[in-house]
């Protein structure tokens, strides 16, 4: 054999091998596998321990909580039939349906309830997060008491209103007792043992996770055998997974990206105004006393002047790529007040108001000087936007020098206080109460009020609700309180941030406002 | 012990033994430095960029909820006690737990690790095979339209940033062309590591069709740097008196540029592999997130977005060992191909 004839047997059994490399991979899913993408994987898979939204959403298909909270806000009978509320309304009582059982066959009982909330508030299990950092003590949460194998008491220091406790409550996921205690917590982390309509069956780190469904699972329908989590962290990787068919469900599509994906023909964008309020914060706090502009913000005028300065509906549709209606209050809609009319932009009135507030332009044509902080990499084109409220501000000669912080540093400076003297923020609400979105603004001292807002009728009024049982009169308050708001604004309202979800077009699903992806309704075309 | 004159032949092998094994220690002993000093930078850039307790708690958590984490987590101790907690674990081997996933940080690092090395090692050997014929070509046909042109594609190579080419290549290779998958992984080292071999070796041809655009990615850079440096190393090479006097020994020249000039050309390129290991595995982090590869990068850049300090920690650790055994491995090698180079 000649040299030239093997270097040809060579290169064609490169080229073989090559080939064999190349064919398409049929990826796929088949019509019993969904697929659904997020951006960054769960931390940990122990159902006492949400860190985030991605885990929260691979939870709500593992575990059962009591009530579900709908996607119109409704709280649903789940685990639980029923409930009774104690007279001082301190104690609710909870009633299981019968015949539950955890994913191992264990029976699942008012202990097994009792055992759920009582781990997740065990100082000793150190969990950090939704459920033992923010819902149970939100509640109030006191203890368990077990009533009976089916009937369950949560014990709280204080009334609250209904659907608020109702919610919050609903966010504890509920597992089986026997099961758990004989885990480390190490372990609990990676083999969960759920109640809800899929059972967990594998997590390659980084990369997927499988669930499958449960049979005859009663309480939820399973419309897909299986059920795919993969992390694809790259927003275009994410697009270009969903416009090839691999996978059905994206979070978060980039704005320039909506077009290509609606243009693709196997996937379409689905825009919901989302729940999460996007705001600039005007700081009242005493350490940034010295700060620039931070005398005139603490003028009512002038915020409420600063309201007519931003064109959010051109910010809407030229920076996040669609169409938004301005946010009248820190409520979502249905539950904000119906008679406040969103802030036009006008800027010639919000100059007007700076005149009369004793705040002229000066010969540079300068009212007076400040710093807009924001952060860059959490909200939606977030550094963009701030970029643009600062050109607004500045136009009506508010000269507004823009402080732009990677996220994990920003992070750090918003629970301090240690932002402003203005700050852009989004945070996240609800559908199902307005006293959800409003308990941001819960007390002076409150961890959430970053501005360090303190109205006094504001807040005498949400002490009065603590001793309100009356819906009708609840709302009134409520009312009363969102126009207090609206004209002694804590906040420059801008809009509830739009949220995309690219959807396979083989699917039948919607996109929730509230940000969860509760995909077990979802069926084919 | 052999007798004069029948053993001579093994005179380096004796002075290697010798001299290596202290060589070998002096440099595990630089490493402990190494170590500590990637340790102390790391744990004081992720502190000093703020309080990591706030990664940790509701955004609506109140004050009291921050401090009661900030005890649990550990982090209200002052910063120096912290520090020699983490190095008095270390030294017993303990990296620590994840804060986030609550496993022993070192454990989530190395069930990442393997992903990270086949794509490491995948773009190692693309930039070296490609890299070396492509350098001898273009040498051998200087000023030729081949050598122009080799040389224009390795600038191009080394222009482009590979975010941008990772995200090119799923666009056209991926989503257009529809040759290669867009993401994913399929493991190869794993189950050899777990002892399924014929899994391994049933993984392999999937696992290719997953590697090469992540592998080109990354190594793109790297061959094109090395195209460069095979050129010029050989051009050096090919001008010395003893490829002109083997040419007028009258030599085929495929012996003379395999034999005589190749083999020296190639010292230049060994001591470059070391770096280049570091190189790529630098590299993975920004590709690993590009085409959701399961592996160190992501670790860590997680790691790092979520303050999760020990893991951060364990990645350094492990990067730093690895760096360390890869450039000892590199400097014996060179020792080997260059006898008068002596390993001191």
């Amino acid at each position: 054999m000649n040299a030239t004839r093997l270097r040809l047997i060579l290169l064609i059994s490169a080229l073989s091998l090559l080939v064999a490399v190349m064919p398409v991979l049929a990826q796929t899913p088949d019509e019993n596998t969904l697929i659904i993408g997020q951006s960054v994987d769960v931390g940990a898979l122990d159902p006492a321990s949400v860190n985030s939204r991605a885990e929260a959403n691979i939870f709500f298909h593992v575990f059962g909580t009591l009530f579900e909270i709908g996607d119109d806000g409704v709280l649903r009978p789940y685990l639980a039939t029923e409930y009774a509320i104690s007279e001082d309304g301190k104690e609710w009582t909870f009633t299981l349906n019968e015949g539950l059982t955890c994913h191992d066959g264990e029976a699942l009982t008012a202990e097994d309830v009792a055992y759920s909330f009582e781990r997740a508030a065990d100082p000793a299990n150190a969990f950090t997060g939704n459920t033992a950092g923010f819902a149970l003590p939100a509640i109030g949460y006191q203890g368990m008491r077990v009533d009976g194998d089916l009937q369950v008491t949560v014990l709280t220091d204080r009334y609250q209103t209904p659907n608020l406790r109702l919610a919050l409550i609903s966010e504890v996921y509920i597992h089986c007792k026997d099961s758990y205690s004989a885990l480390s917590l190490e372990e609990a982390g990676q083999n969960p043992i759920g109640s809800g309509p899929y059972r967990f069956v594998e997590w390659v780190p980084d990369d997927h996770i499988t669930l499958e469904a449960v049979e005859g699972y009663t309480l939820r329908p399973t419309n897909f055998q299986t059920q795919i989590w993969r992390v694809i962290p790259e927003a275009s990787t994410r697009v270009a997974e969903l416009i090839a068919g691999n996978v059905d469900v994206i979070a978060n599509v980039p704005p320039d990206q909506i077009e290509a994906v609606n243009a693709s023909g196997t996937a379409q964008v689905q825009a919901v105004a989302g729940t999460r309020r996007i705001y600039v914060g005007f700081q009242f706090g005493e350490n940034f006393a010295d700060a620039p502009g931070y005398e005139a913000l603490q003028k009512t005028e002038v915020r409420v002047a600063l309201q007519y300065a931003i064109d959010v509906p051109t910010i809407c549709q030229t920076l996040l790529g669609t169409e938004c209606e301005r946010a009248s209050s820190m409520v979502n809609p249905p539950n904000n007040n119906p008679n406040l009319e969103p802030y036009p932009y006008d800027p010639a009135r919000a100059e007007e108001l700076l005149d009369a507030a004793g705040y002229p332009r000066g010969e540079n044509g300068v009212r007076f000087e400040t710093v807009l902080m924001g952060p860059r990499g959490r909200y939606l084109n977030d550094a963009n936007v701030v970029q643009a409220i600062g050109q607004y501000l500045s136009d009506i000669g508010v000269q507004t020098t823009v402080d732009i912080r990677d996220w994990a540093d920003y992070r750090q400076l918003i629970s301090p206080k240690e932002v402003g003297p203005m700050f852009f923020l989004g945070t996240g609400g609800g559908t199902w109460d307005a006293l959800y979105d409003m308990a941001d603004l819960s007390g002076p001292d409150a961890g959430t009020n970053y501005t360090n807002w303190n109205n006094q009728e504001w807040f005498t009024r949400w002490d009065s609700l603590a001793d309100i049982r009356d819906l009708d009169q609840e709302r009134t308050v409520i009312n009363e309180m969102l126009e207090i708001f609206y004209n002694d604004p804590p906040w420059l309202l801008l809009y509830f941030q739009p949220d995309f979800y690219g959807v396979s077009n083989r699917l039948n699903w919607s996109a929730r406002r509230d940000e969860w992806i509760v995909i077990y309704n979802a069926t084919l075309k | 012990m052999f007798v004069e004159g029948q053993g001579e032949h093994l005179a380096p092998l004796i002075w290697m033994r010798r001299f290596m094994g202290q060589y070998i220690v002096r440099r595990l002993l630089q490493s402990i430095i190494v170590i500590f000093g990637v340790t102390l930078l790391s744990f004081l850039t992720l502190h000093l960029a703020g309080d990591p307790t706030y990664f940790y708690v509701s955004e609506r958590a109140s004050e009291e909820e921050i401090n009661e984490t900030r005890i649990k987590l550990g982090f209200d101790k002052p910063l120096p006690v912290q520090y020699l907690n983490f190095l008095g674990n270390l030294a017993r081997g303990d990296l620590g737990m994840s804060i986030r996933s609550r496993k022993p940080a070192i454990e989530l690092v190395m069930e990442r690790l393997p992903a990270t090395l086949e794509l490491t090692f995948f773009a190692m050997l693309i930039s070296i095979v490609v890299a070396i014929p492509i350098g001898i070509i273009a040498a051998t046909r200087r000023g030729t339209a081949a050598d122009g042109g080799i040389m224009l594609m390795a600038m191009f190579g080394q222009s482009m940033p590979s975010f941008w080419l990772g995200i090119m290549l799923i666009i056209f290779v991926g989503l257009q062309l529809k040759w290669l998958p867009i993401s994913g992984h399929v493991a190869v080292i794993q189950p050899f590591m777990e002892g399924n071999i014929a899994e391994g070796f049933g993984n392999l041809p999937e696992a290719i069709r997953f590697l090469i655009m992540p592998g080109v990615t990354i190594g793109l850079f790297s061959l094109s740097r090395n195209a460069r440096l095979v050129r010029s190393s050989m051009l050096e090479v090919l001008s010395q008196d003893y490829v002109v006097t083997a040419r007028s020994k009258g030599l085929r020249e495929r012996v003379i540029i395999m034999r005589h000039a190749f083999r020296n050309a190639l010292i230049p390129i060994v001591t470059m592999l070391g770096l280049e290991f570091g190189f790529l595995l630098s590299g993975v982090v920004v590709t690993e997130t590009v085409f959701s590869w399961p592996g160190v990068g992501r670790l860590v850049t997680n790691a790092i977005t979520q303050r999760d300090i020990p893991v951060v920690q364990a990645s350094v650790v492990v990067f730093a060992v690895l760096f360390i055994i890869i450039n000892l491995l590199v400097d014996i090698i060179y020792a080997q191909l260059d006898p008068r180079i002596r390993l001191r």
